[in-house]
């Protein structure tokens, strides 16, 4: 048998879903998730997930489009090609405004999309939790929660026995 | 359960009381010291009738947008706004001592003023004084119109006996929410360029009325989260407003602080820009000495400290830091209004005891107005349909 990725398991419901993810936090595992057919709230508090980093991935994207915006403008009206127009001074700060808040945004909402898309480690071509026999069930009717080979309080009997005494069903190694 | 609360204790008893002697007595003091001198007292009553009337147009626009919207997370904090939108009928009362200082405020009620200057005479057909009542009658009307339909109503949904019934009274709320934005856009608008905009006749800027909503909308939110912060401490709802519905306030706080720098920037940079003397008019008295030292303060006060601070998440769901930002722009909001309407007339800052005492009038009369109804019905609507909606909110 190869590598294995881990232990899944499945579930009636959303709601012995979440207390299955409790359950789990408190035996102290850490590299687990739960897979649903749609979101289901409070489950980052039920999983014992920290806050994301993403805001801060955010607020540095901010920062640093105004400051290139701001820079681009002041040099290029200074120096790369000075020109006076509207008898304006060449460094005009309300002029600068909509190109450095526009930068601004525009680089916070990249940071932001492409931080989520790093952070969660896309584009994915492959993952190894669709080996799993009845995983294609999640996208209508299917409550999964996997628990991940690489996680120090992982062993392939203890945990196959800890999902069974928490309710977990069809509960299959998955492939890596 | 009985979800219903009573406002009681010191807010229920004393401070209605004592607020309304304190504003009389004020408020007739203000017009004792300020007689000497027409023009300044009417721009002192003017300023703080302005700065009081933001925060109920500001109420008002909020009760609207949550049945336009059909929200339903803001049902536990959607009391307050409909019992300060209600004091309406009383800045129509307030609004008598303008009418009398018409021709100290405005230079084209003169006569003389108009027939030597040909932009007054063309302006005419509008900047008239029979118009402006005719105005001011109708955005009254308006006012008082939507303010008593939703409060009313609202209030009759707390003695309804059947959920039939209390979904009938929302869906009529609802429907009629379109009409009423719309003209509540409109009133509020015109409103503005009657009161502040036409001290300067011979300016204008279409979007005005926006800036002045845009404050009105942020200072009604900051008085609406301050209120339930002093109704909680006098454990008033303090267990069903929670940290969730203060998030959700401080979000809109902060969308508003940026909407109306946004607003403020369009109406100056156009005008920087263009650089013509119909419009610069208005910023050249702006530009120079104490007003330029307040229009900083306004973009440290009123947009970069609130945009940095409350930019955290925690920030919002810290009650301190919360508070801290909401009093600040409640200052700066009344700054604000002096920056629009006092440097029409006066080179230095313009900040008397008649102010004060206008300020402490019209506020202490209002504020009694305010607590009189709150302490007459149920602190929520406690048969809205979205009422466990709000009850169960989580900002994620």
């Amino acid at each position: 048998m190869s590598t294995s990725y881990g232990m899944i398991a499945e579930f009636d419901g959303p709601g012995s879903l979440f207390h299955a993810a409790e359950k789990i936090r408190d035996a102290g595992y850490v590299s687990f998730d739960t897979y649903t057919p749609f979101p289901i709230h409070g489950m980052d508090r039920a999983m014992g997930q920290k806050a994301s980093h993403l805001p801060w991935l955010s607020l540095i994207g901010g920062l640093l489009g105004f400051t290139i915006g701001l820079a681009l403008q002041t040099w290029i009206s200074l120096d790369g090609y000075a020109l006076i127009f509207s008898g304006k001074p060449l460094f005009s700060a309300p002029a600068f405004v909509p190109v450095t808040f526009e930068l601004t945004i525009l680089f916070t909402a990249f940071f932001t999309v492409f931080g989520m898309f790093g952070i969660n480690k896309l584009p994915a071509w492959y993952h190894s939790i669709f080996n799993a026999s009845r995983f294609g069930s999640v996208s209508s009717h299917g409550f999964f929660v996997s628990i991940e080979s690489a996680d120090a309080k992982y062993d392939s009997k203890e945990t196959r026995a800890f999902l069974k005494s928490i309710g977990g069903s069809h509960i299959e190694e998955v492939e890596e | 359960m009985d979800k219903t609360h009573r406002l009681t204790g010191f807010l229920a008893d004393k401070l209605p009381k004592w607020s309304l002697i304190i504003g009389i007595i004020a408020l007739a003091l203000g017009f004792l010291l300020g007689h000497s001198n027409d023009q300044s007292m009417y721009l002192s009553y003017l300023t703080a009738y302005t700065f009081f009337i933001s925060i109920v147009l500001g109420c008002m626009f909020l009760v609207i947008v949550q049945h336009l919207a059909r929200g339903g997370w803001g049902v536990v904090v959607r009391r307050v706004p409909e019992q300060m939108m209600a004091t309406i009928p009383t800045f129509a009362l307030l609004f008598i001592p303008i009418l009398f200082g018409m021709h100290s405020l405005y230079e084209w009620t003169h006569a003389s003023a108009v027939a030597h200057d040909h932009l007054l005479q063309m302006k005419a057909p509008y900047l008239n004084v029979p118009f402006f009542v005719i105005r001011n009658i109708i955005y009254f009307a308006v006012w008082i119109g939507i303010a008593r339909y939703y409060n009313r109503k609202s209030l009759a949904q707390d003695y309804v006996a059947s959920d039939d019934e209390a979904e009938q009274i929302t869906a009529g709320m609802q429907k009629r929410s379109a009409i009423s934005i719309l003209l509540y856009a409109l009133t509020v608008s015109f409103a503005t360029f009657d009161w502040m905009m036409s001290l300067k006749p011979h300016w204008f800027s279409t979007v005005f009325g926006v800036y002045y909503f845009a404050g009105a909308v942020m200072t009604a939110l900051c008085f609406i989260s301050l209120t339930y912060m002093i109704l909680g401490r006098h454990k008033h709802l303090d267990t069903v407003v929670t940290k969730e519905h203060y998030h959700d306030l401080g979000k809109l706080i902060y969308g508003f602080v940026i909407f109306w720098t946004y607003i403020a920037f369009s109406q100056f940079f156009l005008t920087w820009y263009a650089n013509i003397p119909e419009f610069v008019q208005w910023y050249l008295p702006r530009s120079v000495g104490p007003w330029r030292t307040m229009a900083s303060v306004l973009v440290w006060g009123h947009f970069l400290i609130p945009l940095f601070v409350f930019m955290s998440r925690h920030a919002k769901r810290n009650l301190k830091v919360h508070s801290g930002i909401a009093i600040l722009l409640l200052v700066m909001q009344y700054l604000d209004i002096q920056f629009l309407i006092k440097p029409n007339f006066f080179t230095d800052i313009h900040f008397t005891l008649v102010d004060v005492a206008f300020l402490i009038g019209i506020g202490g009369i209002v504020l009694n107005r305010f607590l009189v109804r709150l302490k007459q019905e149920s602190l929520m609507p406690v048969n809205d349909p979205y009422l466990q909606e709000s009850l169960d909110l989580e900002v994620y």
